[in-house]
Formats: C-alpha cells, sequence, structure tokens
C-alpha cells in the first residue's frame, strides 16, 4: 500500500515537468516532423501531406550537401581539438600552480561570454587588413602567416572552427579538470613511490580514468557542433558565398527568410535524427555503467 | 526583424502598422490574408494624382491598394570623391557607360590608387546590390525581364554580359570587401581610399554625419548605362487586418500619405517623398538634386536586392549566389545557378511589372 502510494506521490511530482517537456519539446518535434511531411510555403500554414517529397528535394539540393559537408567538418576538428586543447590545460592547471584560480578563470571566461559577442569580436580580429591577427603577425615578423581567414573561401570554415575551438576549451578544460581532481590522491601517490615519471603517470593512471569525462564532454561538443549557429551567422553569415553554411543556418534562410516552412521543417528533423545518433548510444552507455 | 514580425503575425498579434519595403517584400503577409485592401483610403486622400504610377504598382496586390509609400530611397547611384577625381582629371559626367567608368578606374590605378571601387559585402547584399545596377543599365527591357522572371536561359547573352561586366568591375575592388560592411565601404570613399561606391542613396547620411558637402567634397552620378532611370527602394505602411486599433492604423496611413507628413519624415531620413508635389526647401541638396531627377527619370524599376522586384524566396537565394560569384568570379556558374534559382521560384512571380 505505502509502495504504490509513494509512487503515485512520485508521479505527481513529476507531471507538471512531464506535460511541460512533453508538450514544447516533444509534442513540438513531432508537430516539425508533420510540418516536414506536408507542402507548407509562405505565411498560411498548410497541412497538405505529400510523403517525403521535401526530403527527396532536400537530396537533390547542392546547398544541402555543402551543410552537411561543413558540419561534418565541424564535427570532425572542432570535437577533437576542443578535447584536446581542454585536456592540456586541465594537465597544466592539475599542477598546482600559485595562480591557479586565475588561470582557471581566464580559461573558462570565452565560454561564459555570449556567443554573439565573440563572434562579433573574431570577426574584427579576422579582418585582413586592420584585424588584430594580421597586424600581429606582420609587427613579429610572421608576416607570411597573413592570410585571408574569413574572407578566403578556401579556408573560413578553418577559421570559424579554430575560433569556435578557443570558445570551448575553457568547458573541456574544466571538465576534465573535475575528472583529474576525483582520481584518488592514493592512487597517484602509489604510482609516483612506485618511481613512475611524469608522462607515464599521466599516460597510465590519469588519461585511462578520464574515459566518462571525455565522453561527457564529446557529446556536448557534437550536439554543438550539429546545431552551431549564431556564432557562424554573425562571424560570416555562412559566406564566403555557401563556404560556411551548415545545417542550421539552412534552416533558418529557408524558414524566415524564404518562408519556406514545410523544406525547413525536414531539415530540422533530419537535423533532430542525426543528433539522436550520437546522444542515444551515450545515454545507453551511461545508464548501463550506472547500473555496474 | 522581418523573422520576427513574420512570427509576430503569423501568431495574430502584429502591430498596428509596420514597415515594410513595397512590392514582393508584402507578399507573403497578402497572400496569408494578413492585409487589409486601403483603395478606399487612396481615394479619399487623392494620393494617385501625386505619386507616379510605377510606385502606385509597387503597393498593389491584384490591382488594389494594400500600402501607402513613405518615402522613395534611389539605388543606382555612384558616390565618388570629388577631390581624387579633380586630381586626376576625370570628369563624372563622362562615366554615363561602363566602358567610360572602367577606363577612369585604370586611370586612377596607374595614378597609385590601387583599388578605386570599394565594396563591402558582409550580409551579402551589397553585391546584389551591384549586380541590379549593372542589369539595368542593360536596358529596361532587359531588367522588366528579369523581374518578371523570364529571363531563364543561363546562356542569355544580356545576363552574360552583365555578369561579365560585374567581373570586370571586382577587379577594381579592395580585397577585403568580404570583412567590411556597406557603411564601411562608403567610410573609404569619405577618406579618399577609394573613388567609387555603388550604393543606395541611404549612403548620404554618412557623408552628412562625417561633414562633408554636396557638389563640394562628394557627388553623385547614376550607375552607368542608367541615365534617366530611377531605380527604387521604397518604404511603406500597410493595414494589417484584425489590428486591436484600426482607426489609429488608418490615422497613421493618413499622416504617412500626406505631404505635411512626407516633408516632416524624408529631409530626416535622408530619403525623397513619394509624392511629386514636396516642399522642395525643406531638403538638403543631394536631396534636391533626387527629386529633379525623379520628377524627370524616363523609367523606375523596383529594386530586386531590398525585396521589391522579385520574390524574397528568389531574393534571398541571389544574395548566396552573388557572394560566391564575388569569390570564384565563375561567370557561367553564376548564370547557371542565377537561372536555376528563377525556374524554382517561377511559381512565386505573381506580379507583372510594366516598366517601359
Amino acid at each position: 500500500m505505502r509502495f504504490i502510494k509513494d509512487k503515485i506521490n512520485t508521479l505527481l511530482v513529476f507531471l507538471p515537468s512531464l506535460i511541460l517537456v512533453g508538450y514544447f519539446v516533444y509534442a513540438s518535434i513531432g508537430w516539425n516532423a508533420i510540418v516536414s511531411l506536408s507542402d507548407w510555403k509562405g505565411l498560411r500554414p498548410s497541412y497538405n501531406i505529400v510523403g517525403l517529397s521535401q526530403y527527396a528535394y532536400l537530396s537533390h539540393d547542392p546547398v544541402f550537401w555543402t551543410s552537411l559537408e561543413n558540419n561534418l567538418l565541424l564535427i570532425s576538428l572542432f570535437v577533437p581539438g576542443s578535447l584536446f586543447l581542454g585536456l592540456f590545460l586541465a594537465i597544466l592547471l592539475d599542477a598546482k600552480v600559485r595562480a591557479e584560480n586565475t588561470f582557471r578563470t581566464i580559461y573558462l571566461l570565452p565560454f561564459a561570454l555570449s556567443f554573439v559577442i565573440t563572434a562579433a569580436l573574431w570577426a574584427w580580429m579576422y579582418n585582413p587588413s586592420i584585424g588584430v591577427i594580421n597586424t600581429l603577425f606582420e609587427k613579429i615578423g610572421l608576416g607570411f602567416l597573413k592570410s585571408g581567414w574569413t574572407t578566403d573561401s578556401s579556408i573560413a570554415m578553418y577559421s570559424v572552427i579554430l575560433a569556435l575551438i578557443w570558445q570551448f576549451s575553457g568547458y573541456t578544460m574544466l571538465v576534465f579538470l573535475a575528472g583529474i581532481r576525483s582520481i584518488p590522491e592514493s592512487q597517484i601517490m602509489a604510482a609516483r613511490v612506485d618511481g613512475a615519471s611524469s608522462l607515464n603517470l599521466y599516460k597510465r593512471i590519469v588519461i585511462p580514468q578520464l574515459k566518462f569525462s571525455a565522453l561527457a564532454a564529446f557529446v556536448v561538443l557534437m550536439v554543438f557542433a550539429l546545431k552551431a549557429f549564431d556564432f557562424i551567422f554573425i562571424l560570416t553569415g555562412g559566406g564566403p558565398g555557401y563556404s560556411t553554411y551548415v545545417l542550421p543556418l539552412m534552416m533558418y534562410r529557408e524558414t524566415f527568410s524564404m518562408t519556406h516552412f514545410a523544406y525547413g521543417a525536414a531539415i530540422a528533423t533530419l537535423l533532430f535524427v542525426i543528433v539522436m545518433m550520437v546522444v542515444v548510444p551515450y545515454l545507453y552507455m551511461s545508464s548501463r555503467r550506472g547500473k555496474e | 526583424m522581418k523573422a520576427v514580425m513574420k512570427s509576430l503575425v503569423l501568431a495574430g498579434e502584429a502591430p498596428d502598422a509596420f514597415q515594410m519595403h513595397a512590392g514582393y517584400e508584402g507578399k507573403p503577409y497578402f497572400d496569408a490574408g494578413y492585409l487589409d485592401p486601403i483603395s478606399d483610403l487612396w481615394k479619399e486622400e487623392g494620393w494617385e494624382a501625386a505619386i507616379p504610377k510605377v510606385v502606385q504598382d509597387m503597393v498593389k496586390f491584384n490591382g488594389e491598394y494594400y500600402a501607402v509609400p513613405v518615402n522613395i530611397h534611389r539605388v543606382n547611384v555612384v558616390w565618388y570623391n570629388k577631390a581624387v577625381l579633380d586630381a586626376n582629371g576625370i570628369d563624372p559626367a563622362t562615366l554615363t557607360n561602363w566602358d567610360a567608368f572602367f577606363a577612369a578606374c585604370d586611370k586612377l590605378v596607374a595614378a597609385g590608387i590601387a583599388h578605386p571601387i570599394s565594396l563591402g559585402d558582409v550580409g551579402k547584399w551589397t553585391d546584389t546590390h551591384v549586380l541590379e545596377q549593372i542589369i539595368a543599365g542593360e536596358g529596361i527591357g532587359f531588367y522588366e525581364d528579369w523581374v518578371n522572371g523570364k529571363v531563364t536561359s543561363a546562356t542569355d547573352p544580356k545576363l552574360v554580359h552583365a555578369l561579365e561586366t560585374f567581373k570586370k568591375y571586382l577587379g577594381y575592388v579592395n580585397p577585403d570587401h568580404a570583412a567590411l560592411t556597406w557603411d564601411e565601404a562608403t567610410a573609404m570613399v569619405i577618406r579618399g581610399d577609394a573613388a567609387f561606391n555603388v550604393m543606395g542613396d541611404w549612403a548620404n547620411g554618412e557623408f552628412y554625419v562625417a561633414g562633408k558637402e554636396y557638389g563640394k567634397d562628394y557627388g553623385t552620378f547614376p550607375t552607368p548605362g542608367t541615365a534617366g532611370m530611377y531605380g527604387l527602394c521604397i518604404d511603406c505602411f500597410q493595414h494589417p487586418k484584425g489590428v486591436k486599433h484600426p482607426e489609429n492604423s488608418l490615422k497613421w496611413l493618413r499622416v504617412v500619405g500626406s505631404k505635411d507628413g512626407q516633408d516632416a519624415f524624408n529631409p530626416i531620413k535622408g530619403s525623397i517623398p513619394a509624392r511629386t508635389d514636396a516642399d522642395v526647401t525643406k531638403y538638403g541638396p543631394y536631396q534636391k538634386a533626387a527629386i529633379a531627377d525623379f520628377k524627370a527619370a524616363t523609367y523606375m524599376y523596383p529594386s530586386v536586392a531590398h525585396g521589391s522586384g522579385a520574390p524574397e524566396a528568389f531574393t534571398a537565394k541571389l544574395d548566396d549566389i552573388m557572394s560566391a560569384f564575388v569569390d570564384t568570379r565563375d561567370v557561367s556558374a553564376a548564370a547557371k545557378a542565377l537561372t536555376d534559382a528563377i525556374t524554382a521560384a517561377s511559381a512565386d512571380y505573381t506580379i507583372v511589372w510594366k516598366l517601359h
């Protein structure tokens, strides 16, 4: 009796948030999927179901493939880049330097700033003629490193990725630092007593135990790489040409600039599916690990 | 802001009036039934007598009036730095076609100005802005075909010629254009770092704020090939359906369309009134010249870059195509992409423009 009452109480406690999340998140996702099967164009909603024709149209759209390529490039460079830089910074900070708190704040600050602001700053820094980066290179004799950055379509995407790695490395550093700090001190001391060098210490003891932190950071970075919009929109607007176009940007353009609501919904649903392919295995693995 | 406005209108929370550009920009609202016709208001106020025909057409859908134009901005304007031209013996009155214009640019390059034309295409629309003036320079007949969605062949000689002209134009442009906004490009002309800039006449405000005098420090001439043509970018207000205060909305429209209203607003805005009976004494020197040109114009055409002349679905794509063209300078790829976009949006070309 008591057991059932507890269960009902638990359900009642969860009910408000279940309803809100259910309506605003999951029902909206479902509604969006239905819109993607319709032919809604323009400001008057139209729910004529036309099957998968929006998706078929998508598969023939060169802009879609360029955007997908850019997203995959973003994932393949941004995610490992942020992880490694974050790990490196975390290891440095773990060395118990005197001004650790200051350094931690400095590294974390970019992540705390609004993406819109940092994107505008990077746009100014990347300006090829009067931006800080090129001017600095010139002044310290590294003039050959100057380039068009985000104005050069062949390297614009890489410039964007560089700016994003800078923004996120503070977050990954924090995750790894927490992971390193949670390793029992006794293990480290035992290793040192056994004569392990610093390199071996990190290679054999610390890094293997950071797998879970790395996985957590990995999922967050992956999901961001798939939905990055505001930063790229402000920094390059998708340009020059289509060189920094990503799926969320394409979705925004199609839906709000061109009022192709059904087409934009198809892109959104596709993005959702891709994100699920990343998140679901992670959830499964972490729930299994929880049961161990 | 346009995205916000669409969301508000969709949600039934439209403000009593909101600014939009005349022409196709209002079409999504009209198609969805969110605008009320105001032909009766037009008759009452006698606006047809004071407003030119092409402007009237730009605020009509299906033969009924839906908006009131408050101002006219001209888009086919070349701004030049007078000191730079005088120092090199270039007379702007002779630059009536692209050959003469490019010859002048060559002269400036030889004299040490590496990039005589300034361009700032952050936001991409400035590229489309230049293209449409070049297209207008190919003749009002071709421009009319273009905005009526009839240019569908990637080998159309006038289209290819226009793109080739644009390609040549880009050879004189500053290499860091992708990092500059339009006003930063105008600033280059103000400083004398560049001689020419093609921009709508909202650029006049930049010169004014920098303390420059029209006719003394800077001047304007129509983009080569468009003498006697007035490219239109028009702000207008409309009467949304089911607004909370319909009487106030109509009162506002009366003010907006009145001579006093327009003469109060436009001198500050930097544009010229949509009415041809403006009190010219209230306006600055550039605007006086523009009003005279507007009255004497042989042809007027709706701007595509600013949402009036072509469906928004096409214009948004055109901005991307032009940005890619400015980057790759590939004429045939741009021609193909452009005509493909026109064909893809063909169902949206419901307005039939009659420009000549």
